[in-house]
């Protein structure tokens, strides 16, 4: 009785066992993760920035792309409020951006290599794995004038292009 | 003092991104005639984004005309859609790149964000 009894649970076993299969693909793929909040200091009555010697806080954002040399990040700091109070005069914005900390030694060779025009910066990414990258911007008011209070907000734009 | 005027956080201070793939994509021919398609996958990992805006653009990221379901496509958290792009086969010579960018509602604008897109390449 024993022996049909195992004879039997062994067969249902065998019958139950399934192969599944799991499928994947590396393919190429870039994901663009805000890392660090950005803050303006206020460093004078007409100037918005955010460098630490301003009071600010660089805002920080990682790129990771699976594949090498699929991509480019292409980065563009400021140059408008996307909130703000009503302001009478013009603003002038400088921007730039750098590499903050790479996951790859060879990484490093990006700031080097980046191409520069007009708010934005182009990187390209010849290596896979993780790149954070700081943003510099800082907003002056015209005329010397202080900016009215309120809340203002700017927008970066993290682009990462296939090449 | 002034520096109660505001200080502006410009972006999300937690892990959250999206991805646009494929890389590459490749129209072939559509049910209708001279009309290619292609369908893109969505992948929302931004907790501070539900809408995304499609484009299909040339090389100088100039919009060009599509046809989609929509142009803005929710994506709420950690949710993945599929984007069915539909081109007439004259403009597959101009398109080059097909884009995703994280769209806010204007009521809904956070303090700290950015606007991140992804383009892939046409093949």
């Amino acid at each position: 009785m024993f022996r049909k009894l195992l004879v039997c649970a062994v067969f249902s076993a065998s019958v139950a066992a399934e192969n599944v299969p799991i499928n994947g693909t590396v393919e190429g793929n870039c994901i663009v993760v805000p890392d660090t909040s950005g803050v303006y200091g206020n460093p004078s009555a007409d100037v918005l920035s955010t460098a630490a010697t301003d009071g600010g806080v660089l805002p920080v954002v990682r790129y990771d792309v699976v594949l090498a040399d699929y991509y480019k990040a292409v980065i563009t700091t400021p140059t408008s409020f996307s909130q703000s109070p009503g302001l009478a005069d013009t603003v002038a914005w400088t921007g730039s951006a750098a590499v903050h900390e790479v996951s790859d030694a060879g990484m490093s060779a990006y700031d080097t290599n980046k191409i520069e025009y007009n708010a934005t910066t182009e990187f390209d990414l010849t290596i896979a794995g993780s790149t954070w990258f700081e943003m510099e911007s800082k907003a002056e008011y015209g005329g010397d004038k202080p900016f009215p209070g309120g809340n203002y907000t700017a927008m970066v734009e993290a682009n990462c292009i296939a090449k | 003092m002034r520096n109660s005027l505001l200080l502006l956080l410009f972006l999300s201070g937690y892990a959250s991104a999206h991805s646009w793939t494929p890389t590459y994509p490749v129209f072939k021919p559509s049910y209708m005639d001279k009309v290619l398609e292609t369908e893109m996958l969505l992948f929302n990992k931004r907790k501070d984004v539900e809408y995304f805006e499609v484009m299909v653009t040339d090389e100088e990221f100039n919009k060009l005309p599509f046809v989609s379901t929509n142009r803005i496509y929710k994506a709420s958290y950690l949710e993945r859609v599929k984007v069915q792009i539909f081109i007439r086969e004259e403009m597959l010579f101009k398109a080059m790149y097909i884009c995703s960018r994280s769209r806010f509602l204007k009521q809904e604008i956070p303090t700290n964000m950015v606007s991140s897109r992804i383009c892939s390449k046409i093949r």
